[in-house]
């Protein structure tokens, strides 16, 4: 078994022209230390073992591809399958990065653990891998976010992990990936930084892409069990793009499944109130990357709206800018309000209640599954599940606990 | 010959130190940013840092965030930072100045950075950009501008050698680990980088970040061509940012220029 055959990112960390290492130069040897680590472990056997172990004994992998028979009643064509990330240890597809990313940390002999979170789950599955091992562990989150995430907050601290809301600029996701980045520029000697996306300079992308692909790499084998051929199209919610790129990933070179990513298109693309940078953004460099980017003229990051905290990003991760641009995969946008009813819909149809993140993945279905054929078989990314979105929910519908 | 360096060649000339100091336009207004340029130089600054403000500055503490937040309330653009200093120019045409940023900023406005002219700004750093990494990649091939690279103390000895080949205006060498504004400097492993640096290249060698008393200038002067100052002036700057009273501001500069002379 081995992570990833990829050609690409090059050398110098680039998905045609996308990515690359833009950080201050305190970091560049952590960063060359690290690729050196994971490129000497990514093909070694007991590395291999041990994180596909990991997978499936604190994981719970594999998650099943199971078929959504009341979802594929609703829209009366196709097959809709879920591939179920939701029922992963901590709720979400974020805890396969974390597991292999600890592991990378443990074998660099690192001390103390740092990640940045927007709608917590990262968060909780870093401070849940580092509990683990029994690493000090800073979660670096907006100030906003803290708020409407107060459940995944009180999970990081359970977890014996320390939660920093982050008061500068929108108090969102981004200034919490700023914020972690200024803690490994002071602490760079001890400390392991966990991106929770793949987002980030290089290697940080390859690396979570390459833990993350497990998600694709077990579609592949369950739709060839399940319905005899690869699926005609893979839907997943993108914000830095994590889950559909782990989705993504290993159908890339199967030209015949479609890959749709859905961004958050907040109030509606056309409002420029969101956070769809592969729909409404043009190249510019964030984080260390540069990939597609909503900003103004004068290349300041504009700020995002969305309802969903997972997906309030700016920025995307490089390779998903790529593959816009090769024409390998499409990415489209839905509105909160689509998300919100996709959010209810699905929960009561299915018994499965989905991240607000997710339901932008799901939202989509309604105008997919009138395009596609009626023989279509079509896998949503369950990418987590939608518990920590309780209180959100809540607040729009107006109920007060 | 480029301002930045002619100037430091000749302070070398004449075994003298370098002060440069830095601050971010529009903080609190461009008016003000004028003002304090030239109150630097009144107060012995050889080389005037302009920080171009940015919304997510990552390479910046507190202090300097918050200053590069202030300024884009007041929606500072490049284009208004080049004409700051069009204006700086008519009454001063030897103070060398460099425009520090981050790369979107600077890429976003290709067009001005390629038509900055012999009596504009004189060198660009970008903090996000690596050292060995030539800026003409990203479009910026004006000759009238010469680059500034930063070492630190994590760079290892073969990167140190290529990216001193590449700076062409002086190499800053960040004196820690940490943002801008952090404290704790390591005065022997200082010492040593710079020396190591030295080696490498004729290049200017700046010690900057985390620079704040008299004491810290002094030693860091002796082992360096000279300091820069940035997040103990931009404290000062906001701390008088109602009353415009930098008198404070001269005093310390001139208490630093002592230091290090």
């Amino acid at each position: 078994m081995t992570f990833s055959n990829s050609n690409f990112p090059n050398k110098e960390g680039f998905y045609g022209e996308y990515g690359g290492k833009f950080v201050p130069e305190t970091l560049m040897y952590a960063l060359e230390e690290l690729e050196n680590t994971y490129n000497k472990l990514k093909d070694n056997k007991d590395f291999i073992d041990e994180f596909y172990k990991d997978l499936s004994h604190f994981v719970g992998r594999p998650s099943p591809l199971y078929f959504a028979q009341r979802l594929t009643d609703h829209y009366k064509s196709g097959s809709i399958w879920l591939k179920r990330e939701d029922l992963n240890h901590t709720g979400a597809h974020k805890i396969n990065n974390t597991v292999g990313q600890i592991l990378l940390a443990k074998y660099m002999g690192k001390k103390r653990i740092i990640a940045e979170t927007g709608a917590g789950q990262h968060g909780v599955a870093t401070a849940t891998v580092a509990a683990r091992l029994g690493l000090e562990c800073h979660i670096y989150m907006g100030a906003e976010d803290v708020r409407r995430q107060s459940l995944n907050v009180y999970r990081i601290k359970l977890l014996g992990a320390h939660v920093h809301p982050v008061d500068s600029g929108s108090a969102t996701l981004k200034d919490a990936l700023n914020e972690a980045l200024r803690d490994w520029v002071t602490n760079v000697d001890d400390t392991y930084y966990i991106i929770g996306s793949v987002t980030g300079p290089h290697p940080y992308p390859m690396i979570v892409r390459d833990f993350n692909s497990v998600v694709g790499k077990e579609v592949i084998e369950q739709s060839k069990d399940l319905f005899g051929k690869m699926p005609d199209a893979v839907v997943a919610c993108v914000g830095g793009g994590s889950n559909a790129m782990g989705i993504f990933h290993p159908f890339i070179d199967i030209k015949e499944t479609r890959l749709i990513g859905v961004e958050a298109g907040g109030e509606g693309v056309s409002t420029g109130e969101h956070a769809a940078p592969l729909n409404d953004g043009t190249p510019g460099v964030l984080h260390g990357a540069r990939s597609y980017l909503m900003q103004d003229e004068s290349g300041q990051v504009k700020d995002t709206k969305s309802v969903s905290a997972g997906l309030d990003y700016p920025g995307v991760g490089p390779e998903h800018s790529w593959l816009k641009d090769i024409g390998r995969a499409e990415y489209v946008a839905v509105s909160d309000d689509d998300a919100l009813k996709a959010f209810h819909e699905v929960t009561e149809l299915e018994g499965i209640m989905p991240a607000l993140e997710t339901a932008h993945a799901f939202a989509y279905l309604e105008p997919l599954m009138k395009e596609l054929d009626s023989s279509a078989n079509v896998v949503v990314n369950v990418s987590g599940r939608g518990d920590k979105d309780i209180n959100t929910v809540a607040e729009i519908d107006g109920i007060v606990f | 010959m480029n301002r930045l360096t002619s100037k430091l060649q000749n302070l070398k000339e004449n075994n003298k130190k370098a002060l440069v100091t830095y601050l971010v336009a529009g903080d609190p207004d461009l008016d003000t940013t004028l003002d304090l340029m030239h109150l630097f130089v009144d107060s012995g600054v050889d080389v005037i840092e302009i920080g171009v403000p940015f919304t997510d500055p990552i390479a910046e503490g507190p202090t300097i965030q918050k200053a590069h937040d202030r300024a884009l309330k007041n929606n500072i653009s490049l284009k208004m930072i080049l004409e700051l200093v069009d204006k700086f120019r008519e009454t001063n045409t030897e103070t060398p100045i460099v425009l520090m940023g981050y790369l979107n900023t600077f890429i976003s406005h290709i067009d001005l950075v390629q038509s900055i002219g012999e009596n504009s700004a004189d060198s660009i750093l970008v903090v996000d950009v690596p050292g060995e990494l030539n800026l003409q990649t990203y479009g910026i091939t004006n000759p009238n501008i010469n680059t500034i690279s930063l070492i630190s103390p994590t760079t290892k000895d073969d990167r140190v050698e290529s990216i001193a080949k590449n700076s062409t205006g002086f190499i800053y060498y960040v004196t820690l680990r940490g943002v801008t504004g952090s404290s704790n400097l390591n005065i022997e492993e200082i010492k040593n980088n710079i020396q190591k640096i030295q080696q490498y290249s004729d290049a200017p060698t700046m010690a900057g970040f985390g620079i704040k008393s008299v004491e810290d200038a002094s030693t860091l002067a002796a082992c360096s061509d000279g300091i820069v100052i940035g997040s103990s002036i931009v404290e000062m700057i906001a701390d008088e940012s109602k009353t415009k009273e930098f008198g404070r501001i001269g005093e310390y500069l001139r208490e630093m220029k002592t230091a290090i002379s």
